[in-house]
């Protein structure tokens, strides 16, 4: 009786396991189902990764390129956003580029999803959201909210150890799916690898002079509202950040450390011949310090665990910008369209035989300075996306 | 913050329901308290987010599983039975230095791997029959088990939970060689002295001897070695020639113990593999449920909580901070507080020399491996040695790891003055 009482009970275990197993599934199994930006009047193609690498064809880490070719010839540019998935200014910048950018000299590709694997899992442990949704031309749009790093069930498991090739620079075993640590890659190495070498292919055979990494940081964090800049590119890097502090933009340049590897503004600096530039937004969803997941904290930027942390004296940004308090997703996002065009604008001055020369592209004014407050927090870029 | 504080204190409370009042296991009343935390967070039933913040620990619970099954192996086949007689026969005549050696061994998995669990279950399920068979008392092997372990993980060249604090500020792991040594060895030596040298001083060799069991030895000669020492090659080889690919612990475990079944006495593999995962099935799911419950904590905003909370009071005041909770949060798990307390205590103390710091506070952080529920290092250490319980190892190792408290504390404070140590 009592046997028969504890099979009764597996059974039922069983039961529940699998149910979970897939509904749970079935959940994961969706998040692979990336939105993608809808074409813009500048987009001339869209390929994928794999044209320049084709050791990406067919995996989860091949990822569309959108390319905007100018009327006239020019420079060559790359905007790299979605590098982290957990940082939603970088691709939803490249999404609002993508659908807004009118290219007159030069070419632009644009790669939304750099880590394409990583946007489609979250973080185990971290408590995100999967998704979030604003309100666009088209009417209401859902966005993925990923990982950091790719996903496991393309690359796993990771080492005790990582170890960057080339340098050999050891970090956290973590740190393998981080595509922010691989470059610059190599075509037999792991998933993460590939994709970085996919991206410095890319740079080389299209000579990109150009290429930008969007990215976000926890408020906490020391580099932030920051343009991290190889040194090649530094003279260009010095210009752009002078018209965005005349712009109202408080912005910090450092030059990149030649001792930390495996970083676009690194390897992409020293494995090519383009001029890399990365810079950081203050993301109120990333930190340790933060509190609880929501739009609110997502697109929003505000959070309650940061004012306490400011009063703390925690923060390396200022909680609230020009009486806005924390960092909505406008301001965000504004941020690195405005250093994009004042970047570019620099290159261009530099190199008046390959100018890069766009339009229609928002920036920080329309974005965020001009705009009505009570609609920051995720309507506003919604209105610039079709 | 008030919502953040009722569904801390409501976390707390059903899991100290389940555990004492309802007697339900330990893993158990963690999911419940995760699920009362969703439901008072205002965060509804988060069937998701219990699934995902249970993968958290896949990688760790397959680590566990195949060092028991690795553990068992050596046991069964006679192997263990041979190292220890080797060890005694050869050493017993300086007891001292024989003490520190069998430290150094306990330490080295966990030097490899940064790992714990794979010290403890590997290195010291082999000479904690040495240690007993040499007089020193069950609980105090388990305790030299569970403090080698734990200074194994964070000893150079392997210190994950450094490498996760250093990456929460962009400092990569090079410069940490000598600090980690200065902050580990001596300790280790301490410890172990501490704990087994008055049992060893005194031993009388010829009783010890007639308790030796060296017929396996005598039957299979080296070859009774041959998956202690492929365990030993497949850990250091990629770390010795970095372009062969690092297979990982749990393969590293299951080949050797697949070797194990042939170079030693014969045993009923499908009992004995049954067998190891039975003994470590509550581990495991605490382990799942720890991941729901930080998974739900950091959703809710309780975690963000905890650490405004720590880093809120003056100076003098977080240094107890930091030392009371950088253990307590290591209870989900030392690599977890490395992250979530440690990068900021780090940040919080960015005027100080960032590698002596971060590498102070994942001395800190690795006591978390004695924090119930989960203590993987004293839980093992105890079932090593066959105790039935692991509390009073963790009784025994309270002064021990206070003096790793203080001794992290002396690094931070003099961090400055001792940046001369770090090399490269």
């Amino acid at each position: 009786m009592k046997e028969k009482k504890h099979l009764l009970t597996a059974c039922l275990c069983l039961a529940a396991s699998i149910a979970v197993c897939c509904i749970t599934g079935a959940n994961f199994l969706k998040a692979r189902e990336l939105p993608m930006p809808q074409n813009g009047p500048g987009v001339t193609e869209v390929k994928m990764l794999s044209d320049w690498f084709s050791g990406l064809k067919g995996t989860h880490a091949d990822t569309p390129v959108y390319v905007l070719r100018g009327a006239e010839p020019g420079g060559t540019m790359l905007i790299l956003g979605g590098t982290h998935g957990n940082e939603p200014s970088g691709y939803m910048s490249a999404f609002t580029f993508i659908e807004n950018a009118v290219v007159d000299k030069g070419t632009v590709y644009v790669i939304p999803y750099t880590n394409r694997s990583g946007m489609t899992h979250n973080d185990p442990g971290e408590g995100n959201m999967q998704y979030f949704t604003l309100q666009t031309q088209s009417g209401p749009r859902t966005f993925r909210f990923g990982s950091r790093a790719t996903n496991p069930i393309d690359q796993w498991p990771d080492p005790d150890v990582y170890v960057h090739y080339p340098s050999g620079q050891k970090l956290s075993g973590s740190e393998t799916r981080n595509i922010n640590r691989a470059y610059p890659g190599r075509p037999d190495g792991n998933l993460t690898e590939k994709a970085a070498y996919g991206v410095a292919e890319l740079i080389r055979t299209e000579n990109i002079g150009l290429t930008f990494d969007l990215h976000e940081a926890s408020p906490e964090y020391p580099v932030i509202n920051a343009t991290v800049a190889h040194q090649d590119a530094m003279p260009i890097a010095s210009e752009g950040c002078i018209s965005l502090l005349l712009n109202g933009i408080e912005m910090s340049l450092e030059q990149s450390p030649t001792n930390f590897h495996g970083l676009t503004h690194r390897e992409l600096g020293d494995y090519t011949d383009t001029m890399a530039i990365l810079m950081e937004t203050a993301n109120a969803s990333q930190g340790r310090l933060r509190g609880a997941t929501s739009q609110r904290q997502v697109m929003g930027g505000q959070d309650k665990c940061y004012e306490l942390s400011e009063r703390l004296g925690m923060l390396y940004v200022p909680w609230t910008v020009n009486g806005i308090l924390g960092h909505p997703i406008e301001e965000r996002c504004g941020r690195h369209l405005q250093g994009i065009k004042e970047y570019s604008t620099a290159y261009s001055n530099a190199n008046p035989d390959k100018p890069i020369v766009y339009r229609g592209v928002p920036g920080y004014a329309e974005l965020f300075l001009n705009a009505d407050p009570t609609y920051l927090g995720g309507s506003i870029l919604g209105s610039y996306l079709k | 913050m008030t919502t953040e504080l009722l569904t801390f204190l409501a976390m707390i409370g059903v899991f100290l329901l389940g555990c004492f009042l309802c007697k339900l296991p330990v893993s158990i009343s963690m999911v419940l308290s995760a699920i009362a935390g969703a439901l008072v967070g205002g965060k509804g039933f988060p069937l998701r987010h219990l699934v995902e913040g249970m993968f958290a620990y896949v990688d760790t619970i397959l680590v566990i599983v195949t060092a028991m099954i690795f553990m068992k192996v050596i046991q069964e086949s006679g192997a263990l039975d041979a190292i220890s007689s080797v060890i005694i026969e050869r050493f017993h005549k300086m007891p001292a230095l024989m003490l520190c050696l069998i430290m150094v061994i306990i330490m080295f998995p966990g030097m490899i791997t940064g790992s714990s669990t794979a010290s403890v279950l590997s290195a010291g399920s082999i000479m904690a029959p040495v240690l007993m068979l040499m007089g020193v008392p069950m609980l105090e092997t388990a305790s030299i088990l569970a403090m080698g372990g734990i200074l194994g993980m964070i000893a150079p060249p392997t210190n994950i939970p450094a490498m996760i604090i250093g990456a929460g500020i962009d400092i990569p792991y090079s410069g940490f060689g000598l600090p980690l040594t200065l902050m580990t060895f001596p300790l280790a030596f301490l410890f172990v002295l501490m704990f087994g040298y008055k049992y060893v001083k005194n031993m009388n060799y010829e009783e010890v001897r007639g308790k030796l069991r060296t017929e396996s030895r005598k039957k299979y000669g080296f070859r009774i070695y041959t998956p202690l020492i492929l365990a030993i090659v497949l850990m250091v080889i990629n770390k010795a020639v970095p372009a062969i690919p690092d297979i990982g612990m749990p393969l590293v475990f299951l080949i050797s113990a697949a070797v194990g079944c042939f170079t030693g006495n014969r045993f009923n593999v499908a009992k004995m593999a049954k067998d190891s995962v039975n003994s470590v099935l509550p581990v495991m799911g605490i382990l799942m449920g720890v991941g729901m419950f930080i998974q739900i904590m950091t959703l809710t905003g309780v975690r963000g909580l905890i650490v405004n909370s720590c880093l809120s009071l003056p100076n003098v005041a977080r240094y107890i901070a930091m030392a009371v909770s950088m253990p307590l949060f290591g209870a989900v798990s030392s690599f977890g507080s490395a992250s979530v307390l440690g990068v900021p205590f780090l940040l919080s103390f960015l005027a100080k020399k960032e590698i002596i710091v971060a590498g102070a506070l994942s001395l800190i952080a690795s006591l978390g491996d004695m924090m119930p529920p989960t203590a993987l290092a004293g839980i093992f250490a105890a079932q090593v040695v066959g105790m039935p319980k692991y509390t009073p190892v963790l009784k025994k190792c309270l002064l021990p790891c206070l003096i790793v408290i203080l001794w992290g504390i002396f690094f931070i404070v003099f961090a400055n003055q001792l940046q001369f140590l770090i090399l490269g």
